[in-house]
């Protein structure tokens, strides 16, 4: 795979002064399913290029996808031509120097090649291990995908990070009302975890069939690292420096050092843990990448940087680009040391919540938001579950919630679905005093 | 382009596939990003490949390549045809297409103003000066952030299928968004994000009139800022701005009336609909409840003629006079239903599945004007914009957050209200609709649906509606 090296080439050829060429080479397999059988299953053989590059400190970003080589030099050609005609980016800054890439190892199961071939029997384990619930049927997908990235830059960087993923999330229905979900994720073929996720979705589906209203008002919530693992996403997409710059965060008015969240929780960015397929040696400009806290212990620890936003903030890099926005590889909180059926017994009066969509913001900068459940509730009353309830809203500030955070299992689990967007490992955490809502009429 | 399209739907056939179909997508855009008047880069998109979709023993199989040559299609073709075979086993009731009548057309929207009609400085000197535009619209608040992103892009394709479809397309399109942010240290801050978009060239700038809309916005915003008093907390009648309306109609008519998603075909992801099989003439609202998707609105972000599956486009009745009338359908979901496909197949891109998706949603307007539906309110509040919303996974319980909204006082509008919420079911909406003006107005959003994820361009819209008797509530703020 030596076109990256040639297009390199090409581009400082034509006159540009920095560049990045970054190809993914990839092979992909998702079979969804819908109603206990698959509703498509599709297939990807693909070849993307990205191409970051600078002229006189104008900054241009191209995605090419396709084989035909003209279509790089067309668009190198295309840029070059209207560069003069455009200003200097006010996030320029130099290429930093590249680095040794992390060896983080152990990313590639070759098992996974085989069931990207035919999918077909993991879809049929995993719908009939949640069918050993008495359950009515699920839905959900498997993706499975082996990934070759290539790296050049004009610093003279060349990496080559190689990985394979299985993803997976399942939802279950059992009855009139009752719906389980659960996700899993790994870089190996688990049929374990697969199994694990099927069970936990079914039993949910199973627990919540028969539900009643709940009436909305302040509430003690036991959080599922399914739903947590969507707070994350926004919690670290607004620890990005370009999110502070854009007026898109809450840390804007924040520095590294401030307490931002309960003493009990903490945030980690590890791209080096082998199991979870965000991980990698180096960033996207070839500095090698780190483990860091973004909440250490409540405290406001790292913003995530590339070296724009890193020049913009007078810091340092943190390994995280993105050529425009920097990224978190993995999220990892930090487990506490409860067991569920103990955090639920701390609860006087609260609800456990398996899943959660449609997260949305009134302000960024503030951190109000609204975003509802689905699937499984359960109201707590004086440490007990007492009983299955239907949809409401978490309407409060994420602020909140951060600080209020009072406990966290030791147990934990690896999430990602359409809600999480980056590989996360999360446990079931306590939050207390949260507001919620629901429809008035 | 188009001998590969048609040779990959013969293989399909020869591979002993009952359903063949074949895509050539392209898209190529430009984006340039501007922040507080930098600007912070620009980017090209190019993405060109071909989709293959085969039926075989009942089971669909999907697979899509960028490489454009015999070979890329062959095995492309080949490996949609051995997956489908492979999880055919696991099907119960085996897919099927419906007998629509296929179109065989070429068809192309021409921009008044093509792309390169306007040298690229001068677009980068629009977009600048937005941000000098606003400066001064303030008296005391700061505003700390303005975004801006401006993308112009092209969406061509070739369709080809095994029972007779070809449609050639060519479709202009332009989007910006924005994003602002006004603060005061003493009153905190308040953000707003919008799009804009539609097909065509860069005459949609023109009637866009940014550089007059922001100021104005500015100015309002901070006074909604220092002067804005909570919501009433009894209820009262609600005037909810065509924004909201058809964010309203596109959450609780237009994804609920999708026969996929009605199917459990999405029930994993953007999950079911209340609308159940069967629903077909049941009550959802009144009188002033018929909500329209149609995707041949010339100008219109979700512009098309002919999907993705070559059926041709038209208007849908989805609400008719309070009454679910007709689901958007496509080739498969149509046979469920005893009917033909109305046309709503549509994918993102070359590497994405053709799906059931809106196009153009919005409610039918009414005669009045605005200020005879204004005068008919003796207290209420006028909502005029939103910023935070979200709907259940069923599309029943709703809410939307007020960002620029009013006090109305015996038909007049005083005074600013801060954040209110507006919180509903479905059927609590379309049953507490009180009037409806004649101001038809649409909106611009990419909307998200199927796994992995697509979002396609679609405008949603409608009048001002009058909702009798709602309780509003406040946010935590």
């Amino acid at each position: 795979m030596e076109i990256y090296k040639r297009i390199l080439k090409e581009a400082l050829d034509k006159g540009f002064q920095e560049a990045i060429v970054r190809v993914l080479e990839s092979e992909r397999t998702m079979t969804k399913i819908a109603n206990s059988e698959p509703s498509v299953v599709q297939h990807w053989r693909s070849l993307d290029i990205g191409l970051y590059l600078v002229k006189d400190k104008r900054i241009f970003i191209a995605e090419v996808r396709g084989l035909d080589p003209s279509g790089t030099e067309y668009t190198l050609n295309q840029l070059f031509s209207i560069a003069d005609k455009l200003r200097e980016s006010e996030l320029y800054a130099p290429l930093p120097e590249p680095g040794k890439p992390v060896e983080v190892g152990n990313l590639v199961d070759k098992n996974i090649d085989k069931y990207i071939e035919d999918p077909s029997s993991l879809a049929e384990e995993v719908i009939s291990t949640a069918h050993e619930e008495r359950i009515d049927y699920i839905a959900g997908m498997i993706d499975l995908k082996h990934e070759k990235e290539y790296i050049a830059s004009s610093k003279g960087f060349e990496g080559m990070h190689e990985y394979t993923s299985m993803e997976s999330y399942i939802r279950a229905f059992a009855g009139e009302e009752g719906s389980g979900q659960w996700s899993t994720c790994s870089t190996k073929l688990r049929r374990d975890k697969l199994a694990e996720m099927a069970r936990i979705a079914a039993r949910y589906a199973v627990d919540s069939k028969s539900r009643v209203d709940i009436e909305p008002g302040i509430y003690d919530l036991i959080l599922s690292p399914m739903v947590f693992g969507n707070l994350l996403d926004y919690i670290s997409y607004m620890a990005s420096g370009f999110s502070i710059l854009t007026g898109m965060s809450m840390f804007i008015k924040n520095k590294p050092g401030d307490k931002v969240a309960s003493e009990k929780f903490t945030l980690i960015d590890n791209p080096h843990e082998p199991e979870l397929p965000g991980s990698r040696g180096f960033d996207l400009e070839g500095v090698p990448t780190i483990r860091k806290p973004i909440i250490e212990k409540g405290i406001l620890a790292t913003i995530l940087h590339n070296s724009k936003t890193a020049a913009k903030f007078s810091a340092s890099t943190t390994g995280n680009a993105g050529w425009i926005s920097p990224e978190p590889w993995n999220l990892i909180v930090e487990p506490g040391d409860y067991r569920l059926e103990e955090l639920i017994s701390e609860v006087k009066k609260g609800i456990l919540i398996n899943n959660n969509w449609y997260t949305r913001f009134q302000n960024y900068v503030e951190g109000e938001f609204s975003t509802i459940t689905r699937d499984a509730l359960f109201f707590i009353e004086n440490g007990e579950i007492k009983t299955a309830v239907r949809k409401i809203r978490i309407a409060d500030k994420l602020g909140n919630i951060l600080r209020n955070i009072d406990g966290l299992t030791k147990e934990r689990y690896d999430v990602k679905w359409w809600e999480i967007s980056y590989p996360t490992r999360a446990p079931y955490i306590l939050v207390r005093g949260v507001n919620t809502s629901k429809h008035t009429i | 382009m188009l001998d590969l399209v048609e040779y990959a739907v013969k293989l399909a056939s020869d591979l002993g596939a009952s359903y063949g179909e074949a895509r050539y997508h392209g898209i190529n855009g430009f984006t340039i990003y501007t922040r507080n008047g930098n600007v912070m880069g620009s980017g090209i998109t190019s993405r060109r490949g071909i989709a293959v979709r085969v039926v075989v023993n009942g089971a669909l199989g999907f697979a899509a390549t960028p490489e454009l040559t015999r070979d890329g299609v062959r095995k492309t073709v080949e490996k949609a045809v051995s997956l489908a075979k492979a999880v055919s086993q696991l099907m119960k009731k085996p897919l099927r297409q419906d007998d629509s009548r296929l179109g065989r057309a070429r068809y192309s929207v021409v921009a008044r103003k093509p792309f390169d009609s306007i040298p690229l400085d001068e677009k980068v000197n629009y977009m600048t000066g937005l941000w000098r535009n606003i400066q001064g619209s303030t008296k005391e608040a700061r505003i700390p952030v303005l975004t801006v992103t401006y993308n112009e892009w092209t969406e061509e394709k070739i369709i080809v299928n095994s029972d007779g479809g070809y449609v050639e397309s060519s479709i202009p399109r332009i989007t910006m968004y924005y994003n602002m942010v006004v603060t005061s240290p003493a009153k905190g801050s308040l953000q707003r994000w919008e799009q804009l978009g539609g097909s065509g060239g860069l005459e949609l700038l023109e009637k866009w009139r940014l550089h007059e809309k922001l100021p104005e916005e500015v100015g309002r915003y901070e006074e909604i800022l220092f002067k804005a008093l909570p919501p009433p907390t009894d209820p009262v009648d609600v005037i909810v701005g065509s924004e909201i309306v058809g964010l309203v109609v596109h959450e609780s008519c237009g994804h609920p009336s999708e026969a996929d998603r009605i199917m459990g075909r999405e029930a994993a992801q953007a999950g079911k609909s209340f609308i159940k099989p069967g629903m077909q003439g049941s009550r959802i609202g009144n009188e002033y409840a018929t909500v329209i998707d149609d995707p041949t609105i010339p100008g219109s972000y979700g512009f098309y003629l002919y999907d993705d599956e070559a059926v041709p486009a038209r208007a849908r009745y989805l609400y008719k006079e309070g009454v679910i009338y007709e689901h958007l359908q496509n080739r498969f979901t149509a046979p469920f239903y005893n009917t033909r496909s109305n046309g709503a197949a549509r994918a993102m891109d070359y590497a994405s599945e053709p799906i059931i998706r809106m196009a153009n949603t919005y409610l039918k307007p009414g005669d009045m004007s605005f200020e005879e539906l204004l005068e008919s309110v003796k207290r209420g509040v006028y909502i005029k914009s939103y910023m935070e919303w979200n709907i259940d996974d069923e599309r029943w319980s709703q809410r939307y957050v007020g960002l620029e909204a009013y006090m109305i006082e015996n038909g007049e509008l005083k005074g600013y209200v801060r954040n209110p919420v507006l919180e509903v079911t479905t059927k609590s909406f379309y049953s507490s609709i009180d009037g409806v003006d004649r101001n038809l107005e649409f909106y611009a959003g990419t909307c998200g649906k199927g796994e992995p994820s697509q979002g396609v361009p679609v405008w949603f819209g409608g009048p001002n509606v009058k909702l009798k008797n709602i309780r509003l509530r406040s946010t935590v703020g």
